[in-house]
């Protein structure tokens, strides 16, 4: 199966490299969530995806991810 | 034969013409011979003969020289226009053999480095037939006639063997690797039915493109965590300045909010004033490194262009060689005569007649290198125009060296804390009160005073304002080719000879992009099939570790027929991993490379129909090329003819007039940027 972002060897639902950037996106909603106080996890998505410091295939998953919400 | 001359060999025609009119007083005559220049003149009753190389004339190659071979492990070394078709070289060496046949005695006069002695060493093997041992080797670090003279009044037996050595051994272990690995990736390239494309691996060439690669998947994989910051703005009597809370990462907007109201309309008190001065020493003398890291902060200069026009500036004899490791400057070359020198520069004239006022003694820095000190003006004044960055390059040279014998410069640094409850925030300022060296480093000195307002211990200010500013953690920059060559000197890998040419590499094999080096797809690819079928190929130990072998056998040691053997092993333990999973290697290099291709013909958006892509296209019937639209099927028309010659290039930015896409057109003397839209309103204007 390959990757439906960018075409490599899927090791899960996504190449090894996507699969590291949903996990960082995982592990980093529970710290924006406490350095606002709240946020929704649609909105921290689209702030991810907005933010010129986040790597190239954060963003491109963060975008699968609100997509599939 | 007796009564024939001396033959001197340099490394570049420059230098031979430097050498002989060193030699000669200015009394010589050039001739042409086989197309090059030679030249001849007479010193105390000797007749001389100076002939030139123009880098390697002799080069390491397998004796097939078939690029679908592998594995190669015979290897000779051949002339030049055999292994790449130069024929320039084959003039050259064709020279040097006539002139050898009349000659009694021979010279190496090529640089004293590891490649100079190289070049030196196969010349005098092979074009002059065996002379390798008996000729004697000129020593010298700058081409000016006190050097020269010195270096020809006091010539040595067999200097340098210990380098040429090191040289040939690395010039073939660099081959064996190179070419055996290129070769099996490339061919399974080929097996996954790509059509015959280059795909480099070299034994510093692959670490190098791991660093980067290591590098930019931090870089797609960074998440930016908020965190915030808070400064106040604090004021009495008319009197205001802005100081930082002195944590200086708050982790919650909660956290930032409550500081604010905390302390915004209260009193703060400065709880504690410190002031003290500390001496700041001028920096080292220039080695090659950091000489290209500087230059590339100053001027932006490539470390490649800085070499190139550093070189050139030896050749002039304004500086000394540059290709050194050393930060050191020895007595040796005479400190007072070179400053006198500068002195009659107008631009230096006042600092030179300063230093000169006491006893001038350098500041040294750590690193050494046997063969020559660190890189330092010659004192002659430029007897051409320089162009500005020849002058650029030049100044920055002058003025570190005039600043290695400056004083230390005292930095007066004050830090003030103001507590607000239990809050407190950090006024920090700075100035300098003795310049010292700074004067004579001039703007490359880049220090910069912060005001630090009257503030006594005790002092009472009223909390006007406190800003809150919301910030994300930054991710890791990019190599630049100033940082890469950096950390490539930090981890041991190439020499400072090698590393601007192995960056250049990566950028010209297409690994690398912009001026930040941006990893491309097949960079990607590369560095990840090789990490996980042959991890050793890109692994820096193994290549530090045959460095410091190569740096025992240039040292005078021996072991480098072991170190070739060594080396061969390893390839065999490589090119065997590469084999058993070559299908599955050459599946990814293919599609990284088909993606590579593919994105090298698309110049921009189709402004047009604006979801297509403009790309360069080959008529099937004119063979021409043209621009046309990715959405021709689906009806965009949108299409514009191109130059049929030069190598064209997508410029990052589309045209301000029409939106179209600009190209960088090479070929010419320079490469030049032109709008693909014949119709474009840019091309009428002015």
């Amino acid at each position: 199966m390959k990757c439906p972002i960018c075409g490599r060897e899927a090791v899960t639902d996504f190449c090894h490299y996507h699969t590291e950037a949903k996990e960082n996106v995982l592990a980093a909603y529970p710290l924006w969530v406490k350095a606002y106080g709240n946020m929704e996890w649609k909105d921290f998505l689209d702030n991810v995806k907005r933010n010129p410091q986040t790597g190239q295939w954060v963003k491109e998953i963060a975008e699968i991810l609100k997509e599939s919400d | 034969m007796n009564g024939g001359y001396t033959l001197v060999i340099c490394e570049k025609p420059d230098a031979a013409r430097r050498v002989s009119e060193a030699l000669s007083g200015g009394e010589f005559r050039s001739e042409q011979m086989e197309g090059t220049t030679v030249f001849r003149f007479n010193r105390m009753g000797e007749e001389f003969v100076a002939c030139a190389a123009q880098g390697h004339l002799y080069g390491v190659s397998d004796p097939a020289r078939e690029r679908t071979v592998y594995p190669i492990f015979d290897v000779e070394w051949y002339s030049s226009d055999l292994v790449e078709d130069n024929t320039n070289a084959a003039r050259r060496i064709l020279a040097i053999r006539k002139l050898a046949s009349g000659a009694s005695k021979f010279v190496n006069a090529c640089d004293f480095d590891v490649e100079g002695e190289t070049i030196g060493y196969n010349l005098l093997r092979y074009a002059c037939v065996g002379k390798e041992k008996s000729a004697l080797r000129a020593t010298f670090s700058t081409l000016t006639q006190e050097d020269l003279v010195r270096a020809f009044d006091d010539l040595k037996p067999q200097a340098g063997l210990g380098l040429a050595r090191a040289g040939r051994t690395r010039h073939a272990i660099d081959f064996v690797w190179g070419v055996n690995l290129s070769r099996a990736l490339s061919q399974s390239a080929l097996g996954s039915g790509h059509r015959y494309r280059t795909v480099s691996i070299g034994r510093v060439q692959g670490p190098t493109l791991a660093f980067l690669v290591d590098r930019e998947r931090e870089i797609r994989m960074f998440i930016p965590i908020p965190y915030w910051k808070a400064s106040g703005t604090f004021e009495k009597d008319g009197i205001g300045f802005t100081a930082g809370y002195t944590k200086d990462r708050i982790e919650t907007r909660h956290s930032a909010e409550k500081i604010k109201e905390e302390c915004l309309g209260r009193e703060a008190v400065t709880t504690s004033v410190n002031r003290n001065v500390v001496q700041v020493g001028p920096p080292a003398p220039f080695n090659i490194g950091d000489l290209q890291k500087e230059t590339y902060r100053t001027f932006g200069y490539t470390p490649t262009r800085t070499l190139q026009i550093a070189e050139k500036l030896y050749l002039g004899a304004l500086i000394s060689y540059p290709r050194t490791g050393s930060q050191r400057l020895p007595p040796s070359i005479n400190y007072g005569g070179i400053i006198r020198g500068l002195a009659r520069i107008p631009e230096y004239c006042a600092h030179a007649a300063e230093l000169l006022k006491g006893e001038p003694k350098p500041v040294q820095g750590t690193k050494s290198d046997a063969a020559h000190p660190a890189i330092h003006p010659t004192g002659e004044k430029p007897k051409r125009p320089l162009d500005a960055s020849e002058a650029g390059v030049f100044d920055l040279v002058v003025r570190r060296f005039l600043a290695a014998f400056g004083p230390s410069a005292r930095k007066e640094l004050a830090v003030a804390t103001l507590a607000v409850g239990e809050h407190e925030f950090r006024l920090a300022g700075g100035r300098t009160v003795f310049p010292g060296w700074m004067r004579y480093y001039g703007r490359y000195a880049g220090h910069r005073d912060v005001k630090f307002p009257s503030v006594s211990e005790g002092d009472r200010f009223r909390v006007a304002g406190v800003a809150l500013e919301e910030k994300f953690e930054q991710r890791p920059p990019r190599y630049n080719q100033s940082t890469l060559l950096e950390k490539m000197e930090r981890e041991g890998m190439g020499t400072k000879a090698t590393r601007a040419d192995i960056i250049a590499t990566l950028v010209g094999r297409g690994y690398a992009s912009g001026e930040n080096m941006e990893v491309t797809g097949l960079g990607l690819s590369v560095v990840e099939t090789m990490a996980e079928y042959a991890p050793s190929i890109i692994s820096t130990e193994l290549t530090r570790e045959i460095e410091g072998k190569l740096e025992v056998v240039e040292n005078g040691g021996e072991g480098g027929t072991e170190l070739l053997r060594e080396t061969v092993r390893s390839i065999v333990g490589q090119l065997a991993d590469l084999s058993a999973h070559e299908e599955a290697v050459g599946r990814e290099i293919d599609s990284a490379l088909t993606a590579s291709v593919a994105k090298s013909f698309v110049l921009g958006k189709c402004p047009v129909c604006k979801t297509g892509d403009l790309r360069i296209i080959r008529s099937k019937t004119t063979k021409k090329r043209f621009v046309g639209c990715s959405n021709y099927s689906r009806g965009c028309r949108a299409s514009a003819p191109l130059l049929q010659k030069g190598t064209l290039r997508a410029a990052p930015k589309p045209c301000e007039y029409c939106s179209w896409p600009v190209v960088y057109v090479a070929g010419g003397r320079r490469p030049w940027r032109l709008c693909v839209n014949p119709n474009c309103p840019g091309r009428r204007k002015p």
